[in-house]
């Protein structure tokens, strides 16, 4: 198990299925803090002193319990949300605000119900400045890879929570991003569903290569989808430990080497 | 198909029921007709409204035609003074926790308790009528337009915002439609503030519109043509929010489930 910021090991021409990762650091997160107003005066302390890189095209997961702060590192990473201290660049462009190749997957109800599943994907085309035609075209073109085709013209409220979030996903690879921040993408999907769509996760982020970062509180989640997990412990939110998920994809939950490292993880969790 | 004809019918019988019920009670002497008329009367006291009129020579539809006119003069005018102004409240949040007081204060002030005041300021003509029903339609109807853009899932706010979106555009393309579901409950529910107002409305200065109507009819103790006016501004109280609703489904086909919003 090596530790988060060893990168001197990593390869060039590393393949996301190797779980490896390039040699420059593309997301580089440091010192960042972040404090809110508390309600009887003062300040909340919500991330205390994150220090992580994570390098392009890896699939890095945010785990932890609630408060903490992996939502709060993630909207700050998005632009959404800015951090009290510290410095945070994908590339070597400081973070100052969403659009900077960050597209956002968020847990659920996310989508404008006032539009068809077209016009949500359409609308993260809107900033590229394409003819409407050709929007259209692009948007039905993502459609048919998150495999929701047919249902173009369908409102919001007229999907089932599994359909919402793949056009939700559908909406973020609109906005052409090097990343893609996803926030419990699943987390409100009923086990079947949640199962499918990691699948299909995996085959967008492998086909279309981009660096992942995911928050979720299902250690297998975690394990399924990442190469490294990052646990967060809370109050205030830090980092605990990072572990690598060295099995090659696709994994299987029953192979020793994922219960070991589940096992380990929960300990560590509850420790 | 067949069942909702048999839910329907039955729940016919049951008001034909309750009518007879009543018809019969009044003729055994066990309600007294100038206190509960019944059906019968009711029905002669429509015949005579419609043609011959009460006050003579004023029929029900011109008394249904002049009230219609007054709401709606009262009811427009608040919804164009309501609707820019909520929305520039609704986007200012210092503009929304000065005004705060003041609009509970005043939306909390009985309509018709200003009826002395507003006939000092403007008389006792059509005018004075129509501020009273676009006073209670206003404060209601601002309201309900401030909350719902004040109010909208923060989600949406945060993926326009990851979308790229800020500022006026943010607030045109996404809290705007976004709280139209509210907008429009607001409208339905401004418009009855506006058929409640009426009967004190019209009670100065008018023989002439269902409030009127009604407060005349109490002159004379004629409570068959009172429960004939409460008649005809329920029912249109009813058409009118009906047609609101059909409106809102061709406008809003998106938003399917408002009817808890509805009611």
């Amino acid at each position: 198990m090596s530790c988060a910021g060893d990168i001197s090991m990593r390869e060039p021409d590393a393949t996301p299925q190797a779980g490896r990762r390039t040699r420059a650091p593309f997301i580089r997160i440091e010192a960042v803090h972040k404090a809110f107003a508390a309600r009887q005066g003062g300040e909340l302390m919500v991330l205390d002193s994150i220090d992580l890189d994570i390098a392009e095209n890896e699939f890095v997961s945010l785990i932890g319990r609630s408060g903490c702060g992996k939502t709060t590192l993630l909207n700050i990473i998005a632009g959404l949300d800015a951090a009290t201290s510290g410095r945070i660049a994908i590339g070597e462009r400081p973070v100052t605000g969403p659009g900077q190749g960050q597209g956002v997957v968020f847990q659920q109800h996310a989508l404008f119900p006032w539009l068809t599943a077209l016009g949500n994907v359409s609308f993260g085309f809107r900033k590229a400045g394409l003819p409407l035609e050709e929007r259209r075209e692009r948007s039905l073109e993502l459609l048919r890879l998150v495999g929701l085709e047919a249902a173009a013209n369908k409102y919001p409220r007229e999907m089932s929570g599994g359909m919402q979030q793949r056009v939700s996903i559908a909406r973020a690879l609109a906005l052409d991003p090097q990343i893609l921040l996803m926030d419990e993408p699943f987390g409100a999907l009923d086990e079947l569903t949640r199962i499918e769509l990691q699948q299909e996760l995996l085959r967008i982020w492998q086909a279309r290569r981009k660096t992942v970062v995911f928050v979720t509180h299902s250690i297998d989640e975690a394990l399924m989808l990442s190469d490294r997990i990052v646990l967060l412990a809370p109050n205030p939110g830090r980092i605990q430990r990072i572990f690598e998920v060295p099995m090659p994809r696709p994994r299987s939950r029953t192979e020793p080497a994922f219960n070991a490292l589940y096992d380990e993880i929960w300990s560590e969790l509850s420790s | 198909m067949n069942a909702r004809l048999a839910r329907a019918a039955s729940s016919l019988a049951v008001i034909a029921v309750l009518l007879a019920a009543w018809e019969l009670a009044v003729g055994y002497g066990l309600l007294k007709a100038y206190q509960f008329p019944p059906p019968s009367k009711i029905a002669r006291g429509f015949v005579e409204l419609s043609l011959t009129g009460f006050p003579t020579g004023v029929s029900l539809w011109t008394h249904t035609g002049v009230t219609i006119w007054r709401v709606l003069q009262g009811y427009v005018a608040a919804i164009l003074l309501a609707v820019p102004l909520g929305l520039l409240i609704g986007a200012l949040p210092v503009l929304d926790k000065l005004s705060a007081p003041l609009i509970v204060f005043c939306r909390s002030v009985a309509t018709l308790s200003l009826l002395p005041l507003v006939i000092v300021w403007f008389g006792a003509g059509e005018l004075t009528k129509v501020v009273l029903i676009g006073y209670g339609c206003f404060w209601t109807m601002l309201s309900n337009v401030i909350a719902g853009v004040r109010y909208v899932d923060p989600v949406l706010v945060r993926a326009a915002r990851s979308c790229g979106l800020q500022g006026p555009e943010l607030y045109r393309e996404i809290v705007l439609p976004a709280a139209l579901p509210r907008i429009f409950a607001g409208a339905r529910m401004a418009l009855g503030v506006g058929f409640m107002v009426i009967v004190g409305a019209e009670m100065i200065g008018t023989i002439q519109g269902l409030g009127a109507l009604i407060m005349e009819a109490r002159t004379f103790y004629r409570s068959e043509i009172t429960i004939v006016g409460m008649l005809v501004i329920g029912l249109l109280g009813f058409l009118i929010s009906s047609g609101l609703a059909g409106l809102e489904r061709v406008l809003m086909p998106w938003a399917g489930n408002l009817d808890q919003v509805r009611r």
